[in-house]
């Protein structure tokens, strides 16, 4: 009896030594997988001097990263996160402090390099539509919500972010002013009354993908998604009609897991990831919009990639990240209990 | 005797704890997280301290005002003023911004700290505020389990519904319970033929019809669900059929629906119905119908007087698993439901991963699991008086 206590005993230390963290674990970087992260595993990761680099995909769901954390258990290194979920993170101590003495500060773009996070690349999502199937579409979500002039079924985001800007918009406010009526409720209801008018040809997507897909098969007339999956769509031959004044966009960034056994390497592999020589790289293979200053203004990488977000930015709406992180766990719930009315 | 006892205590020894570790523990903590208000103690224990002196009359003494400036200001700077700025946002939104404002500036203002802060904000200066500080200073909170049912607690420390627009998730539970109900009654009704056929016929070609249930499980729930959606479609074949039979003239909306829910849902969950019925059948004694027959039934009343009473164990235990397994579906509804589809498991997720509410998410899966709950132990009633029944026939 005692024996077999004495083996399960040493079963048991066996079993825990497996699960517990490995000392020497390879630097592991974490980002939204896809072909876009191919093809940052051939132009940044892998042609990091300083160690080999494992890179893994996750759905951008920040929940994992803070049971990581509070597990003590971190077996990410870097990650590629999403405004909100940065800001959020630094402040909860999810996130280590980026070492600007290892990550150059000057080269990012302005509002590039934050406390916890170097800025990465930028996403955005516009209205747009198959001109195979609609000779003409909305340009404007004035357009976009006008269902005499454009009939025909159309798809926003499932979500509060993005759809009531959008809303506020199609309802004719100007896209300076859309987080200042918001953020009233006067505000809040005419975004919700706007979402009112135009839900009998409204379908919402929740993927990526979607919007892409409900185009192609018909299922909707005119869609808002995002500008990276249709601009490459556009360049696999499709006829989609890109919107660029519909715009609205963010920025994601580069992040340390906060307790990382690699925090050190991880810095340079930042260091190294933003640098101009391979994120023009990367510009060649997928028009990713970056957070690289120089390389986000270099004529030629501007040039080569017409459907960069970057190109058109400039009539666009940066999404506002704090009014989000306020307004959006009550704007959320509002727009679940509308949706599901 | 005492010797037997204890050998088989120490064999179901591991069991025992397995179930403790890996489902009673869990359950515990998760419940628990449903009520926890850890937050605002955790991150500001002196304000804490000094409001609970507060009688909750006129503003609070000017101990809780510098404490509060302070210990914000000092969570702030080293990085766990987020999770309490959020549990305090999530109880009354704009909390949060008056919260990280007040952090940003605590280093700035002097004492008084009443008057600083309030001519900083001027919510600082409204008792509400306050009161919503001290009530939050845990240890335990009925704010989600409350807000899961759509109610919230009133200034004056009532009940009362929250506001028409943001009401949710009793509709939701209803939603959920309802699409449960009917998908459980169509698996019943479409496994019970054929599991009885499936018991009815000889060897091999009853291991090969139980291969056939079976191979469904062969892929996941997210193949068989995308399936659906390719299926269903506006231009897909379903559609395309009903057109060119004439059934209908333009192609018919039936992804995002509910119906398109219930078809997927029942596909996934026809095996788990098929197989407890089966088995039950499986093992019927043939002598009872026999009998029956010999003292002048038909096949009706043979039938609905003899078999069905007796197969009826499986029946439930078929329909108890379909219904369990329905309730928490989250992959069919999400891919070809519509916006009005989408079932509690949904928001759980929801919260769990991406608004990193645990307390929100706890609460959801607490009635979650009430509901199962109820529904095994209405089974259980069900069975044991069927048996019974069974007994006397």
């Amino acid at each position: 009896m005692r024996r077999l206590l004495g083996k399960l005993a040493g079963l048991a230390l066996g079993v825990a030594a497996m699960v517990s963290p490995a000392t020497a674990r390879d630097l592991t970087v974490v980002a939204g997988g896809g072909a876009l992260q191919d093809h940052m595993r051939r132009t940044l990761f892998s042609t990091f001097a300083g160690g080999p680099v494992v890179d893994t995909a996750y759905d951008y769901n920040v929940g994992p990263i803070r049971a990581m954390v509070q597990a003590r258990n971190v077996t990410w290194d870097v990650v590629l996160v999403e405004a909100p979920d940065l800001i959020r993170g630094c402040e909860d101590g999810i996130f280590e402090r980026i070492d600007y003495g290892v990550v150059d500060r000057a080269k990012f773009m302005p509002g590039g390099a934050t406390t916890c996070g170097a800025g990465a690349i930028g996403w955005g999502v516009a209205v747009f539509y198959d001109e195979a199937r609609h000779a003409n579409g909305p340009a404007t979500f004035q357009e976009f919500w006008d269902t005499q002039r454009f009939p025909g079924r159309r798809t926003l985001r499932r979500g509060a972010r993005i759809t009531l800007e959008a809303a506020l918009m199609g309802d004719g406010v100007a896209p300076a002013d859309v987080y200042r009526v918001l953020a009233t409720p006067a505000g809040q209801a005419r975004a919700f009354a706007a979402l009112d008018r135009l839900r009998p040809s409204l379908v919402f997507w929740t993927g990526g993908q979607q919007p892409i897909e409900l185009v192609n098969s018909g299922e909707v007339a005119y869609a808002l998604g995002f500008v990276g999956r249709t601009a490459n769509g556009i360049r696999a031959g499709a006829r989609y009609n890109l919107r660029w004044p519909t715009l609205l966009y963010a920025y994601d960034s580069w992040a340390v897991v906060r307790g990382s056994s690699n925090a050190a390497a991880a810095m340079r592999l930042i260091q190294h990831i933003t640098e101009p020589g391979p994120v023009t790289d990367l510009t060649k293979l997928w028009p990713i919009n970056p957070a690289t200053a120089s390389v986000a203004n270099d004529p030629d990488v501007r040039a080569r990639n017409p459907l960069m977000m970057t190109n058109h930015q400039a009539g666009g709406l940066e999404i506002n990240t704090e009014f989000w992180l306020e307004y959006g766990p009550d704007l959320e719930q509002r727009f679940a209990a509308w949706v599901n009315r | 005797m005492r010797r037997t006892n204890w050998l088989a205590a120490l064999l179901i020894a591991p069991l025992m704890l397995l179930i403790l570790g890996s489902f009673l523990l869990p359950v515990g903590f998760a419940l628990f997280t449903a009520v926890a208000d850890r937050e605002v103690a955790t991150t500001l224990p002196r304000t804490r301290a000094a409001l609970a002196a507060w009688d909750g009359q006129g503003l609070p003494p000017e101990a809780a005002f510098a404490a509060m400036a302070q210990e914000l200001g000092q969570a702030l700077e080293e990085r766990r003023i987020g999770d309490m700025a959020q549990r305090l946002n999530f109880e009354r939104t704009g909390m949060r911004g008056l919260l990280l404002r007040t952090a940003r500036a605590a280093g700035r203002m002097e004492a008084p700290y009443a008057a600083s802060m309030v001519a900083l904000d001027p919510r600082w200066g409204e008792r509400d505020t306050w009161l919503l500080v001290q009530r939050a200073g845990g240890p335990v909170t009925p704010l989600y389990l409350l807000r899961a049912m759509d109610l919230q607690r009133a200034p004056d420390g009532g009940l009362q519904e929250v506001a028409v627009e943001e009401a949710l998730y009793r509709q939701l539970f209803w939603r959920t319970l309802g699409i449960s109900l009917a998908v459980t009654a169509l698996c019943v009704l479409l496994a019970y033929p054929v599991a009885y056929t499936i018991a009815k016929l000889r060897a091999p070609w009853s291991s090969v019809a139980l291969m056939l249930v079976l191979i469904p499980f062969w892929s996941s729930v997210l193949v068989r669900s995308t399936a659906w959606f390719v299926l269903l479609q506006r231009e897909g074949p379903v559609n395309q059929a009903m057109m060119a039979l004439g059934l209908i003239d333009a192609p018919m909306q039936i992804v995002g629906t509910r119906v398109a829910v219930v078809v997927a849902l029942v596909h996934v969950l026809l095996p788990f119905a098929v197989l407890p019925m089966h088995s039950v059948m499986k093992r019927l004694d043939g002598t009872y119908l026999r009998a029956a027959a010999s003292l002048g039934a038909n096949g009706l009343q043979r039938f609905l007087r003899v078999y069905l009473p007796m197969s009826l164990p499986g029946v439930l235990a078929g329909a108890a698993m379909v219904f369990l397994l329905a309730v928490g579906m989250y992959t069919a509804p999400a891919l070809v439901g519509g916006d009005r589809d989408q079932m509690v498991a949904w928001f759980i997720a929801y919260f769990m991963n991406r608004e990193v509410n645990w307390g929100m998410a706890a609460a959801l899966s607490a009635y979650l699991l009430a509901m199962t709950g109820t529904a095994i132990g209405l089974a259980r009633v069900l069975t044991g008086s069927v048996a019974t029944i069974g007994g006397r026939a």
